[in-house]
């Protein structure tokens, strides 16, 4: 049985007091709310001192994530990210500063990584059958012949002008699906802020979370990062406090082929799924950036994510690989010793 | 009726042949608008330097914003809100720090804009509008037009005496899927449109949270104007416009009658405005367009349903569906010589004939599915630069507006109010 182990993020200097001369703190209530964007389930959970006043900030909250799934998703032809996909091979395309943000964010984190982290990616995984939920094996030179398509390299950014244009003069389909879900959750904490809201979670279909201040009398937002080689068994149970922690697996999608498991979540590098890997948990104060690296570190090896983590300040990782490639467990910069009761998965193979 | 029927057909015939020969036909003015349109709506590579102002950077106006930083050459100057919190969220989406003000005149006094953004709340557009065009400066004004028939009327005539352009914000005239559809609508594939159905439904008390303490009840009625009158006209303004906008293009005329009615139902918050309205606007022989809007469900969501005599066209935010009615009986042809050919037997299912019997409809498919505020945005520009009449001009705004108005003095009056001809 793995302990559980909590660990607070940020150092809290004060403690909650009673005190005669204080204010005795308004009498909040939680609320919470589902919403359906981005090809998920977004929740929030807030404190507020009425229903009214939670209704409408969660309105302005969903409104924003369904701004920016317009602004940026690649199902949408009418979406910013798509008009630039469209163009930017024949001409420069301007683009205004949120989305020329959100795109240099992407290549920051693709030059960071040598490019284990790659929006430019979807051709692949559509050459893999991802996207039709029929997996297939694509020949060799099929994936050789999308290497013009693919690249973030080929990005070139104007921060003078915000133009964006693609080197090879090929369109490219950009897509927002590892770092998207992220940026829409800074964006809607910044709104949630900007109302007077103290703590409240949300979060992207339990894949990302962002955890604003403490539900009251806590010192954060519980969050369980379940063990993928003991199923049912949490590894590590942490507490988020203004802060995001973003988690990569390979749960949910994937195909299995010859009794072997192809990811959804590729190495752009080989065009082919990642492999190895089992889970990735990431935490950062940017859930823009968890959200990027919960992607990378599923792609790269261990040491050059150590590397790279201890590096980037403010982060910390928590991964599960699978024996003998890849360790079994692996704590960067994590509060406790989660690795250590983890048990090495008795099975060469994850259970399907 | 000629007058009412050309009147608002988007860049309008009559506009169009206003200018020109007398003796070219409604079908050739037709296709030269259809030619400058396309011209309107087509990127352009032209970047020369363009500054724009903008007065009311509220939550549409920062939309405005981020599709105007599209646009080579665009450069945001300056701001002018009473409300302080917006200058840093405009700053926010700029990138870089917009020189603000805190009355619109001292906006209007600066030397360095070439064009301006109106994004106030509908009853304050005419008090911004007119001074911006009579700056000398061209003008981008959100819908509705305006609050009243007068107030649309002197925006347009402030246009015309300046010389300068005016462009509404009906931002659906622009949007590639629906010209597309309009297009095979008035090319006759769904046949007569007799009826239109608009329903836009949400699920939501259409509030917007006050941030700070207010104990004098101002930043309420800023910040949400949409629930009282003195500067709104509700969701038959706020939501009705767009569609009354598509009814009058598909329709080639300005509505002549409106009825309306409305109640506030759920939201007993002190607010003025209904929150659910339903009204029937009038056309020419006998035509029809409904439109109903409700805050406690939204199943319906944002649709606009045509209904010819061939067939039906569904328009959503995204996307444009045609069905079919099924088939009038057609005189068949014979062979002559009386032989049957004979039929070949197999199953009976097919797709279509599943309910509802309809089918699921033909998608419309376009190769170019742009956002259509920013085609509308890219073609203010185009239209400055190149000083050309607007798609959606003073026209278009008023009338949308003239449905807009008198269906409110329609529910207010419990009463059919018939709507006169005016134009610009
Ligand atoms: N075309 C569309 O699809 C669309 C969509 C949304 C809104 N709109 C229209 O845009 C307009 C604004 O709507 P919104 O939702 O942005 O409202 P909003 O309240 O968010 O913004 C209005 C802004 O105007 C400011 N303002 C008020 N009085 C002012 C004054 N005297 N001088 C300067 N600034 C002043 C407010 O402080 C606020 O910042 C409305 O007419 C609305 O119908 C159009």
């Amino acid at each position: 049985m793995v302990a559980l182990r909590a660990a607070l993020l940020s150092v809290l200097l004060t403690v909650p007091c009673v005190c005669a001369n204080t204010p005795a703190p308004p009498i909040v209530h939680r609320f919470h709310q589902n919403h359906l964007a981005m090809g998920t389930e977004f929740t929030l959970d807030l404190y507020a001192p009425d229903q009214a006043l939670a209704s409408e900030v969660a309105a302005q909250a969903f409104d924003e994530i369904d701004r920016l799934e317009a602004l940026l998703s690649n199902y949408r032809p009418a979406s910013e990210l798509s008009r630039i996909g469209r163009e930017a091979a024949a001409h420069p395309v301007i683009t205004d500063p949120e989305t020329f943000h959100f795109l240099e964010r992407s290549l920051f984190w693709s030059r960071e990584s040598d490019g284990a982290f790659d929006i430019t990616v979807g051709p692949v995984l559509r050459a893999w059958g991802f996207f039709f939920h029929s997996g297939r094996i694509p020949s060799s030179s099929e994936l050789v012949a999308l290497r013009p398509r693919v690249g973030w390299q080929h990005i070139h950014l104007d921060p003078g002008t915000r133009a964006v244009s693609f080197m090879t003069r090929q369109p490219m389909e950009l897509d927002p699906g590892s770092i998207g879900k992220g940026f829409a959750i800074d964006a809607v904490i910044a709104i949630l802020r900007e109302q007077g809201i103290t703590s409240a979670f949300l979060s992207a279909g339990n894949s990302t979370l962002y955890g604003l201040g403490a539900p009251p009398g806590a010192f954060g937002w519980p969050v369980h990062v379940p063990d993928p080689h003991h199923p049912g068994q949490p590894a590590a149970t942490i507490l988020l406090h203004d802060t995001s922690l973003s988690t990569g697996a390979c749960t949910e999608k994937f195909f299995v082929h010859n009794g072997h498991r192809y990811c959804h979540i590729f190495d752009p590098r080989t065009l082919s799924p990642a492999e190895g890997m089992l889970q990735t948990s990431v935490i950062a104060p940017s859930a823009t950036d968890s959200d990027a690296l919960s992607t990378v570190v599923f792609v790269l090896d261990p040491q050059a994510t150590r590397y790279l983590l201890e590096h980037t300040p403010e982060t910390r990782a928590l991964l599960f690989g699978q024996p003998p490639d890849h360790e079994a467990c692996l704590a960067i910069n994590w509060e406790g010793s989660p690795c250590t009761s983890a048990k090495p998965s008795p099975h060469k193979d994850l259970p399907l | 009726m000629i007058a009412r029927r050309l009147f608002l057909q988007g860049l309008s015939a009559t506009a169009i042949t206003a200018g020109l020969a007398p003796e070219i036909s409604a079908q050739e003015a037709a296709s030269q608008a259809e030619t400058e349109a396309a011209r309107q709506i087509a990127p352009s590579a032209d970047s020369s330097p363009l500054r724009v102002g903008i007065i009311g950077p509220g939550s549409r106006g920062k939309e405005l914003v981020r599709n105007l930083l599209r646009v080579p050459g665009v450069r945001i100057v300056a701001a002018a809100d009473v409300y302080p919190p917006r200058f840093d969220q405009l700053n926010q989406v700029c990138g870089y720090t917009v020189p603000s003000h805190t009355d619109y005149r001292a906006l209007l006094d600066r030397k360095d804009l070439d064009a301006i953004v109106v994004a106030t709340p509908l009853g304050l557009h005419a008090s911004h509008v007119i001074p911006a065009l009579q700056s000398g400066r061209h003008v981008y004004g959100e819908k509705t037009m305006a609050y009243t028939v007068d107030q649309a009327r002197d925006i347009a005539a402030a246009a015309k005496v300046s010389n300068r352009i005016y462009q509404v914000g009906h931002q659906y005239r622009y949007s590639p899927w629906i010209r597309a559809a309009i297009a095979r609508v008035k090319a006759g594939e769904i046949g007569n449109v007799t009826h239109i159905l608009g329903y836009w439904n949400r699920n939501n008390d259409w509030r917007r949270p006050v941030p700070t303490a207010d104990p004098s009840g101002h930043l309420e009625r800023l910040i949400n104007w949409r629930l009282y009158h003195e500067w709104s006209l509700g969701l038959i303004a706020e939501l009705g416009s767009h569609h009354m906008d598509i009814a009058n293009w598909i329709f080639g005329s300005a509505p002549t009658t409106a009825l309306a009615s409305g109640s506030i139902c759920c939201y007993h918050d002190g607010r003025e405005t209904d929150d659910n309205v339903q009204v029937v606007l009038s056309y020419p022989a006998g035509r029809r367009f409904i439109f109903t809007s409700m805050t406690d469900n939204a199943k319906q969501g944002d649709q606009l349903w045509l209904y010819g005599t061939k067939g039906s066209l569904n328009v959503t935010l995204e996307d444009a569906t045609f069905f079919y009615e099924p088939r009038q009986i057609v005189k068949a042809p014979t062979n002559g010589k009386g032989e049957e050919k004979g039929v070949t037997t197999s199953a009976s299912y097919r797709p279509e004939g599943e309910m509802p019997y309809r089918g699921p409809g033909k998608p419309l498919t376009i190769a170019n599915p742009e956002d259509a505020t920013t085609i509308a945005i890219r073609a203010f520009v185009h239209c400055v630069r190149t000083n050309t009449q607007p798609i959606a001009n003073a026209d278009v705004g008023l009338g949308s507006a003239l449905g807009v108005i008198h269906a409110n003095q329609a529910l207010r009056e419990k009463k059919e109010v018939a709507i006169p001809l005016i134009s610009t």
